[in-house]
């Protein structure tokens, strides 16, 4: 016997032979299951939702600001640049956000992120309000090492994209029919602990990361 | 036309500490029990709730003190013991341990429904809200594990010394962790009980207060014990000593 | 094997050393306060906390009722995504699985996200031994890897080690860097981690990481990770294997979000941790990164032996670490006393159940049952419960010392029979009474030594209750 069969067969003799033990894993993965109780947190609505969403992300030390459209990114890039004195460049993917606009002053590149990436732009797809969280999806519009390898990782997030929680941000991810090699969440600049118990922002990941608000 | 309320009928859980280090708890407990309206009875049959067995692994003979327990306790109204512990055993482990035992199960589980911990029965069953008791000092209580995890018992026993007059109460630090006693853990891991004793007395210390208060013999004699070992001022007494105005003689392990 | 084998039977010897450690004494009263108070606060910000516990515990326990197909589901989506599904029955099974992926891609180092089951299963060891080099990349990790040591709690695995050591172990290991350089802060010490580290995430050939979940609906493996190591060690490199045991599965992504909103507040008191990734198979096509190869090593190790018993419910852990974060016992004596993987309560509960209640047992012993991992545990798993089972079975199997045996039984006799047990008791009391009259106290006992070592045994009352009682 595989090492597989071994496995399931002791699994299935522990589960004795229960009815319905098929069905009730079907209807549990056709999203029929119980639901948890849903956060009043993650049920925030219209202005209320990005203020929330401004607030977590500030508390797990990410900066954000506010720009009116996307057409007014580069300029505010530019200047966040200067005010954190990074050179003036940045690493991003393909994204269509990206790709027409004019970045003047900023010189863009696109690909993977390498060993050294002072300052790196990537898309959400979306933000959950309840955690100040961005959730990033993987591929050609934004390289995963993208959000790993940036010293500064800059992020922009339409307000449209900004969910309450995980249940409208799940419900909005099945109806995009998103299914990237990986999802990422992010809830603020990479830290340690572990040189004596003392917390550390940039450990492996960004020592910095800044959200766009767009819109 | 009704007349008034019969009184409860309760029967003292004495337990083994109390029994043999502190019958002055006892007697405190139903001088509370009587002043709050209940008649007290001593069942003869009871001896000990089992837990020494129990927590050691031991089923079959906590089983059997179990038994034990549960005939000298039948037929009252209530049975309360000055001992979170002890209460818990009756309350919460009984009903697990007899649970394949079809002919002990009922049993079991009706006196576990009737049995609870001194402190919170006077509070929560029969509403008592002041005591009328007075003790110049500065105390600070330490929350027993099971009275406070197994059965809630946390602001109850805060709530009645509030109402000791002259009775100051301080905080420590870290009232809820455990001070190490858990029974025979404090001599089969004596090491780790000491350092844990030794933590709980600082922390008692720290507070300034006179006294520690706490619901259970045991943990009160380890940290008494421990007190004393250390040369710290402080005095521990069970906690219905004060409420009862019984705080007066040697406090625990002082000397007559 | 050469892996660190376990201590575990010699509990006591590792006791008396860890209380002996001033810098262990010290590094576990740096961080005592720290997680219980911020573990606190995030409770108290989330009003529905409880009720997620609720649900969390309800769903691990309807996945495990029905692990068999939720386990075949996740095998076929993995497949579907095109990676390579590996089961293992026991620690060799999969130190020999990993070392065969690392051949077959021609590896000869090997990144290291941070997992426990790597430690369970000594996968260091074994992948050093065949010529293939292990980068622990956590930084917790990487400094124990340096010293030498095995984690000392499962999520902060250097919580031991103080920052003077740090500093001594930089300087001896980075040996390329300026003899000289200023370390003295803490920023300084993370900065030259990361650089030295960052190359290797360039020169790893496989990386390998744990698995916080595994999801059923997707065949998609969650890592939930603060520094981004993990997800270099699996972005980077050709080959990706994920090592999880098969008790991590849940069935879909809203049920990995119930546990998502209890892992990280029960763990460091954050309401997110900082990256939580959901992978699924190698990169396709058109991704201009990620591994070309993704392996996941389902291991069973024990855990099916689990199912179905008293101990199912352990089952359930997801490995936050509150339990030792709140445990007194763990705080006195820290996680390598424990004396192998898995330290605190869980370690106590999970230890006999991997490697038997003969080396394991002493664990479960060594406990007030004080009920406070239980009372902040996630997955609401009854530990006191069970470290009582296991000294049951150590009971019924007579592995708890024949005196304690005897004297149990002996004492039931007379505790079943009150009057007896009152004039045996009392006797005694009396005979110690009289012993101690006007004392109070006692400083040295005979037969209590363990207690009278450090602390006074108090007189007992030259009367009983009962008697007083009887003559009022």
């Amino acid at each position: 016997m595989s090492a597989r069969e071994a496995i399931l067969a002791r699994v299935r003799k522990a589960a004795g032979g229960a009815e319905g033990r098929e069905a009730a894993v079907a209807a549990r993965l056709a999203g029929n299951g119980p639901h948890a109780p849903r956060p009043a947190q993650a049920r925030s609505e219209g202005a209320a939702r990005l203020e929330l969403f401004e607030a977590k992300a500030r508390a797990a030390d990410a900066t954000v600001a506010r720009i009116a459209t996307v057409a007014d990114l580069p300029a505010a890039l530019a200047a966040e640049l200067r005010a954190r004195n990074l050179p003036a460049t940045v690493r991003t993917g393909a994204d269509p956000l990206f790709v027409g606009l004019d970045w003047g002053a900023v010189e863009r590149t696109e690909g993977v992120g390498r060993l050294e990436e002072p300052a790196t732009l990537s898309r959400a797809e979306f933000g959950l309000a309840e955690t100040g969280t961005l959730a990033l999806a993987s591929g050609p519009m934004n390289p995963v090492t993208l959000t790993f390898l940036g010293e500064t990782h800059f992020v922009a997030l339409p307000t449209a994209d900004v969910m309450a929680g995980f249940e409208d941000f799940w419900a909005a991810w099945r109806a995009r029919g998103l299914d990237p090699r990986t999802l990422n969440f992010v809830t603020g600049p990479s830290r340690s602990a572990d040189i004596g118990q003392t917390l550390q922002l940039g450990a492996h990941g960004p020592v910095a990361l800044h959200i766009f608000l767009i819109g | 036309m009704t007349g008034p309320a019969p009184k409860p009928r309760v029967a003292l859980f004495v337990t083994c500490l109390v029994d043999l280090f502190r019958p002055r708890v006892g007697f405190a407990a139903v001088k509370l029990l009587e002043e709050a309206g209940c008649t007290v009875e001593v069942p003869e049959g009871q001896s000990c709730c089992g837990q020494p067995a129990y927590n050691s692994g031991d089923r079959e003979t906590a089983k059997r003190v179990a038994r034990t327990a549960i005939e000298a306790f039948e037929g009252y109204d209530w049975v309360v013991a000055p001992s979170g512990s002890c209460a818990a055993m009756v309350a919460k482990d009984y009903p697990e341990l007899f649970r394949d035992d079809p002919a002990w199960l009922p049993r079991a589980e009706a006196l576990a429904g009737r049995t609870r911990e001194i402190v919170s029965f006077l509070t929560d069953v029969l509403g008592v809200e002041r005591v009328a008791a007075t003790l110049e000092t500065t105390a600070t209580y330490h929350d027993s594990c099971s009275g406070l995890r197994s059965l809630g018992v946390k602001a109850q026993p805060r709530r009645l010394l509030a109402s000791v007059d002259g009775l100051t109460l301080t905080e420590m630090t870290d009232p809820e962790v455990c001070c190490g006693f858990g029974g025979t853990f404090c001599v089969k891991f004596s090491d780790i009980s000491t350092k844990m004793v030794g933590d709980k007395t600082g922390n008692i210390a720290a507070t300034g207060a006179d006294l520690v208060l706490a619901g259970d013999m045991g943990c009160l004699m380890n940290m008494a014990g421990k007190l004393s070992r250390e040369g710290r001022p402080q005095k521990a007494r069970h906690v219905v000593e004060v409420l009862a105005g019984m705080a007066d003689g040697p406090a625990i392990g002082e000397g007559a | 094997m050469t892996a660190h084998q376990p201590t575990s039977r010699q509990f006591k010897k590792n006791v008396t050393a860890a209380l002996a450690n001033e810098n262990l004494q010290r590094a576990m009263r740096s961080t005592q306060s720290g997680f219980v108070g911020k573990r606190a606060k995030a409770r108290d910000a989330l009003p529905e906390f409880d009720s997620l516990r609720d649900a969390a515990r309800d769903l691990k326990n309807h996945t495990l009722a029905h692990l068999d197909l939720y386990l075949e589901r996740y095998e076929t989506e993995v497949k579907a995504s095109g990676g390579h599904v590996h089961w293992a029955e026991t620690a060799g099974d999969a130190r020999r699985i990993v070392l065969d992926i690392c051949r077959a891609a021609g590896a000869k180092t090997v990144n290291k996200g941070k997992t426990m089951i790597s430690e369970e299963i000594g996968l260091n060891a074994h992948l050093e031994e065949n010529g293939v080099r292990a980068v622990e990349t956590d930084l917790g990790e990487y400094i124990i890897q340096l010293r030498g040591e095995a984690p000392s709690h499962i999520i902060a695995p250097a919580v031991h080690v103080t920052v003077p050591e740090v500093d001594a172990l930089f300087r001896k290991t980075h040996a390329h860097l300026p003899a000289d350089r200023d370390l003295s802060e803490l920023p300084t010490m993370l900065a030259e981690a990361r650089a030295v580290l960052r190359q290797k995430y360039f020169e790893a050939d496989v990386g390998v990481t744990g698995a916080n979940m595994l999801i059923a609906e997707t065949g998609q493996s969650v890592i939930v990770t603060n520094e981004g190591n993990g997800d270099l060690s699996q972005s980077l490199p050709r080959v990706h294997i994920v090592l999880a045991s098969i008790e991590k599965i849940v069935p879909t992504l809203e049920d990995a979000a119930t546990v998502l909103r209890v892992l990280a507040r029960s763990a460091t008191g954050q309401e997110m941790s900082v990256y939580t990734t959901f992978s699924r198979g190698p990169r396709r096509a058109e991704d201009p990164d990620g591994p070309e190869e993704y392996h996941v090593v389902l291991l069973d190790n024990g855990r099916t032996g689990m199912l179905g018993t008293e101990f199912q419910d352990m089952l359930r852990c997801i490995r936050c670490g509150a339990c030792m974060n709140h445990c007194p016992v763990y705080q006195a004596v820290g996680g390598h006393a424990y004396g192998w993987v898995y330290p605190g309560p869980m370690g106590a509960v999970l230890t006999p159940s991997l490697i038997g209640v003969e080396e394991g047992g002493q664990l479960p012993n060594a406990s007030t049952f004080c009920g406070r991992c239980e009372s902040v545990c996630p997955m609401r798993i009854p530990l006191p419960k069970m470290m009582r089972h296991w000294r049951e079975r150590e009971f019924e199997k007579h592995l708890a010392p024949a005196a304690s045996r005897y004297g149990l039984r002996f004492w039931g006799f007379f505790a079943a029979r009150p009057a007896l047990y009152r004039r045996a008791t009392g006797l005694a009391a009396r005979a110690l009474a009289a012993l101690g009259r006007g004392r109070g106290r006692f400083a040295a006992l005979p037969l209590a030594g363990g207690w009278t070592r450090s602390r006074d045994f108090p007189t007992p009352a030259p009367k009983t209750f009962m008697q007083q009682w009887k003559e009022r």
